[in-house]
């Protein structure tokens, strides 16, 4: 949690920014200064899809201690439009309702929090469309 | 003459909670019982290999100093770290500089002591430095939330069942309970597992393998020393060790349903051993959570791709059964500290080679292998151990 971090990626979590390959076209996220498919340098920044399906998730119950305040949670590995997967926390829904397969889409929302009065991180999240 | 690598000697703790012991106490008491073991002198170690995951509580990340001075060694020492596989990952550079020919006898250390940490999160906080922190962590998932997921493609891919899981947690405390070095002496009816409230579900809460203390030793010799000495009591041949590498976070990933780090360094470890899965019969592998047994014999070419849960249930994989997995009872039942986990898991195999393992002996032991596991398979080691007259 510290604040040049939260700051350094602003883009990738406020807006979801990653890459696109000029050379291969392959999309990444997070961004890299080189595509990790190709190894190219000519690439760009790229915002991804901010719709897509839930592949697997599953409800944490134990987590470290910057995000105990919101056990239990449901995470998800998201498959993204673009193809494009993440990993983030599903809400707006019940674990129990929940299926594989169903649409999502982003919604921004405080990741960690540090203390009562440390900083707040922001990101994105994925609620059921 | 070759440049062959033999273990001439192991040392090792209980494993468990030892709140009145430091991470020099578990050190010291790990490599003199090696160096007796070896029969060597202390002053013919150049090197000292630790695998550490987390040092101390004391955040020393530079433990080489600490397990020196307690050990009473003037070698020179160096901290490894792959988070969950860093025992493995010392041993395989300990094995690099004697094969390379720089070394003759260098020590290998793994070591963890992790019942400091009792607040709340914080163990959680050191697996996820395993996974991909930025991305897969701080947007909710644990370690355990990711072997989840590799849990339901397992399930979705070839309809392995809750049942199949749970057998694997109940053979290791079977076969933990003939372990004295074990931190869980006793079985656990597969009830308990498939009952127990569920941590991240489809995973139990006792599914897991729990990070305690300990330390384990190893000594390593080139041949040359060997035959010049002729000191050693037994000597055990590194056929080979091998290690693999996939991405870092799951959701860049082609396949969850197989550890592809596990099958480059299995390919690579029999190429180099000139064997293949067939001639194995024992094996210790990472069993953190369930699946991670599954997806080991299966991707170490032990039994058909998806045939891992039936195999299990079968006896397949049983004390004496076909294969023998786990007979020290694995991270499960022996307990994890981290950095030691590689090193005990070497040990076993040892002690299985020199028919030395009592109660859990396994019958008709030429070959042994080990696999130990980096967070969701970002790195696997494979070595593979044989009788030193090979």
């Amino acid at each position: 949690m510290e604040p040049p971090k939260i700051w350094r990626e602003r883009k990738e979590r406020y807006l979801g920014i990653g890459i696109m390959c000029e050379d291969c076209k392959k999309k990444n996220f997070p961004k890299t200064r080189i595509c990790p498919d190709c190894g190219s340098e000519n690439v760009k920044p790229y915002k991804i899809a901010e719709r897509g399906t839930l592949k697997y998730f599953t409800q944490i119950m134990n987590t470290g201690d910057e995000l105990v305040f919101n056990t239990p949670y449901v995470v998800g590995l998201v498959e993204l439009e673009d193809g494009i997967k993440v990993t983030a926390q599903i809400v707006d829904c019940d674990f129990k309702d929940l299926k594989k397969g169903i649409k999502l889409e982003q919604t921004f929302r405080v990741i960690a929090r540090n203390g009562k009065e440390g900083l707040i991180k922001y990101g994105f999240k994925f609620r059921p469309i | 003459m070759s440049n062959e690598v033999y273990i001439i000697g192991t040392g090792q703790t209980k494993f468990g909670e030892f709140f009145d012991l430091n991470i020099g106490d578990l050190a010291s008491e790990a490599v003199s019982k090696a160096i007796k073991n070896a029969g060597i002198g202390k002053n013919e170690i150049r090197t000292l290999f630790i695998g550490s995951t987390v040092s101390n509580s004391l955040s020393q990340s530079s433990i080489g100093g600490i397990c020196t001075r307690s050990c009473s060694l003037s070698s020179n020492a160096y901290r490894i770290e792959s988070g969950n596989a860093s025992g493995a990952a010392a041993f395989h550079h300990a094995f690099l500089s004697i094969k390379s020919g720089l070394y003759d006898v260098v020590v290998v250390l793994g070591i963890d002591k992790l019942s400091d940490y009792v607040q709340n999160g914080t163990i959680e906080k050191i697996l996820a430095s395993s996974i991909d922190y930025q991305w897969e962590y701080e947007m909710g998932a644990t370690l355990t939330g990711l072997y989840s997921f590799l849990t339901q493609a397992h399930m979705e891919k070839y309809g392995t069942t809750l049942e199949q899981l749970a057998y694997i947690p109940t053979k290791n405390h079977q076969n933990g309970v003939l372990n004295p070095k074990a931190q869980y002496r006793y079985a656990i009816p597969i009830e308990k597992f498939l009952n127990a409230k569920r941590i991240a579900d489809p995973i139990g809460r006792f599914d897991i393998a729990t990070p305690c203390d300990g330390a384990a030793a190893i000594i390593l010799a080139s041949e040359r020393y060997i035959e010049n000495k002729k000191t050693h009591s037994y000597k055990v041949k590194i056929l080979s060790s091998s290690v693999g590498s996939d991405t870092l976070a799951l959701q860049h990933r082609e396949k969850l349903t197989e550890l592809k780090a596990t099958k480059i360094a299995a390919n690579d470890a029999y190429h180099k051993a000139k064997l293949t899965a067939s001639d194995i019969n024992l094996a210790e592998v990472h069993d953190s959570h369930p699946i991670g047994e599954i997806l080991a014999i299966e991707d170490l070419g032990l039994v058909p791709k998806g045939e891992g849960g039936k195999a299990s249930v079968e006896g397949l994989t049983a004390l004496n059964g076909k294969i023998t997995v786990n007979p020290s009872g694995g991270l499960k039942a022996r307990g994890d500290p981290f950095g030691a986990t590689g090193i005990a898991q070497l040990i076993e195999i040892v002690e299985q080679i020199r028919g030395n393992a009592g109660k859990r002996q396994v019958n008709d032991v030429q070959y042994g292998l080990t696999q130990n596991v980096m967070g969701t398979g970002v790195m696997s080691y494979v070595s593979i151990l044989g009788r030193g007259e090979n």
